[in-house]
């Protein structure tokens, strides 16, 4: 059995429905109207121990509500969790000493005081011997550098120092399952390459199962083998991040420097000029019916040719292009096909 | 890690942890801390002082003396005082709430309760107004008449304690709608800060439905006023029924259990929903 199972998840939230103006207020507060929302719609999925996966979705897509039943927070509406044999919500506290948590916008540690002095409550909440919070904090030390601000007060932390902060606190006890939120929001590049590379060589060191939701496609490629892709409650894509661009990230740009500006140039069928810039065309074809070379030889046989690129689309491209509505997932692709989703219901309760 | 369940012991180092981080953030800011104390001790002060000027003029009220008042009136400040330093989480639960904090400890493997009441403390609350409760105990408890046998030491801290309970219970109240999403911050302060104003006074001064109403529905009459009775015997507390002069304590109890019954069942409504509708 893997280490996560979830099982026809779902989680309905029941909304005050609130009516505009005043006498409306009044009759809200009075009479009030409920409408159910499905958050979460009849999900499933399953993650083996040691997997890095990412969880994606646009905003609202159900993606933290899932989250927050995986860690306990909240209770599923119907439909089962089951981490390493306990379900987070009937056994909170059992389970809560196997996870941890890093939630990018809100820090756990306390914001008038030390770095420190949190890892030493932590210590006791989570009861960590003595040796074992001593070998991590060294090891936390070598690869976050923690100890260069160990004794300032959280306060005055760069937003990246706090982070790092962040990340070892919630990895102190050695959680078998840690669930990333946004890690990386808000950080410089180097910050975020910095966080990136540690969580890979925790993960490879201690076989930690980890789960990120995050916006930033390059925390998701550079760390996940596996994405499940949410969009309203459901999930749209569970398969690995290689699949994805092969499947979908079929377009590249051809980008050349021409000696000199051209007007006009003659492009063969299927290749399309999508911008230019001083001497520079950028050429967008498909690569299924077009072939590279064929097209660079074209090219170098009729101008005078500088430079030449190959890109391929970022996943980032892609998924913008699925939220869009631009890609329909066949059933192929992944066991977790898209279904329609149940209208939302009003009750008056 | 293997989890077993925290001894009373563990819970209580852990707590202990808390109050010395606690200390530490308000020792952080000595000189801002220092004044928000003194603003609170200064505030309940004036009150005193009003009613000390008042007092010299009427002389007596209902056969109350001034010095009687004021061992009454202590009984609030203590008993709030050891509230506030327990129970401030109680106090702040609905801010607990909406930032998001409740949901940190919901992945702690700790009683949720315990999180709240352990994680904060307000020592100028509990500095200010437990000066001022010190300073009108000790000014008084020598001249009313008490006799402090071990009888009734044990009592005066049985009916103290029962008055923590007490207040305990009526700030849980309202945390608890924050469980539904409903901030009752204010309808608190309202019901609260008020209810305890008229039980600065002994409660026979007031017309039957206050005093009705500081028994039955804030009942903080078992904070102040019979407490105070048990050591005092007005002529006042004819009209009451004597039995309620032993009542703080099991009050108290019945109200947390009433309470605490309403906290399960606003934790199960917010594990249902969470904080996402703020």
């Amino acid at each position: 059995m893997s280490l996560i199972e979830v099982r026809d998840l779902t989680k309905d939230y029941r909304l005050n429905v609130k009516k505009r103006g005043l006498l409306g207020a009044v009759q809200s507060l009075l009479v009030p109207e409920y409408k159910l929302k499905r958050a979460v719609d009849n999900i499933n999925f399953s993650i083996e121990k040691g997997e890095m996966v990412g969880f994606i979705g646009p905003n609202g897509a159900g993606k933290s509500t899932t989250v927050k039943m995986l860690t306990g927070i909240l209770s599923p509406t119907s439909g089962s969790i089951m981490m390493g044999g306990l379900s987070p919500h009937k056994d909170r506290k059992k389970n809560a000493s196997r996870i941890g948590a890093v939630f990018g916008q809100r820090t756990q540690l306390w914001w008038d005081l030390p770095v420190a002095d949190t890892y030493d409550l932590l210590r006791y909440i989570y009861r960590i011997p003595e040796k074992k919070f001593e070998q991590n904090m060294e090891m936390f030390n070598d690869l976050l550098g923690i100890q260069e601000f160990m004794s300032q007060p959280v306060r005055q932390l760069s937003l990246g120092q706090r982070m790092r902060a962040d990340i070892a606190a919630a990895l102190l006890h050695d959680p078998e399952i840690v669930f990333f939120d946004e890690p990386t929001i808000g950080l410089d590049v180097v910050a975020k390459e910095k966080i990136r590379e540690f969580i890979k060589k925790i993960n490879a060191e201690k076989n930690t199962t980890m789960l990120f939701t995050t916006h930033d496609m390059l925390d998701i490629e550079k760390t996940c083998k596996r994405m499940i892709i949410i969009d309203q409650g459901t999930i749209i894509y569970n398969g690995t991040v290689e699949q994805i661009k092969e499947r979908y990230g079929r377009s590249r740009t051809l980008v050349a420097e021409f000696a000199q500006k051209l007007d006009r140039i003659d492009l063969p069928a299927g290749v399309e000029l999508i911008d230019q810039k001083d001497n520079k065309k950028y050429l967008k074809f498909n690569r299924d019916e077009i072939q590279v070379s064929g097209l660079i030889a074209e090219l170098t046989s009729k101008y005078n040719i500088l430079d030449l690129t190959v890109t391929e689309p970022e996943v980032e491209a892609i998924i913008r292009e699925i939220y869009e509505g631009g890609i329909d997932f066949d059933k192929g692709i992944s066991g977790d096909s898209k279904k329609s989703l149940s209208e939302q219901y009003c009750v008056p309760c | 890690m293997e989890h077993k369940k925290f001894s009373k012991l563990e819970l209580l180092k852990l707590s202990l942890k808390y109050s010395k981080l606690n200390l530490k953030c308000t020792l952080e800011y000595k000189f801002d801390r220092f004044f928000t104390t003194l603003a609170v001790f200064v505030r309940e002060m004036v009150s005193i002082a009003v009613m000390y000027l008042i007092l010299t003029r009427v002389i007596s009220i209902k056969g109350w003396q001034m010095n009687e008042m004021f061992f009454l009136y202590s009984f609030l400040f203590l008993s709030y005082c050891i509230f506030i330093f327990l129970f401030t989480g109680i106090r702040d639960f609905d801010n607990m709430v909406y930032t998001g904090e409740l949901d940190r400890y919901l992945i702690r493997p700790l009683g949720l309760l315990y999180q709240v009441i352990s994680a904060r403390v307000d020592y100028c609350a509990t500095i200010g107004h437990g000066a001022v409760g010190v300073i009108l105990f000790l000014s008084t408890y020598n001249s009313v008449g008490i006799d402090w046998n071990f009888r009734n030491i044990v009592y005066y801290i049985l009916a103290l304690l029962g008055g923590v309970i007490i207040q305990t219970s009526l700030f849980m109240v309202s945390s608890c709608f924050s469980f539904w999403a409903v901030r009752t911050t204010n309808l608190r302060n309202l019901i609260f800060f008020n209810s305890r104003r008229f039980a600065g006074y002994p409660i026979s001064f007031y017309p039957g439905i206050v005093q009705k109403m500081l028994i039955f529905a804030v009942p903080f009459a078992f904070v102040s006023y019979f407490p105070s009775e048990y050591f005092l015997h007005k002529p006042d507390l004819s009209v009451f029924w004597h039995g309620c002069l032993y009542l703080t304590p099991v009050v108290g109890i019945i109200m947390f259990t009433l309470v605490y019954i309403f906290w399960r069942l606003g934790l199960k409504s917010y594990s249902s929903s969470g904080n996402s509708m703020y």
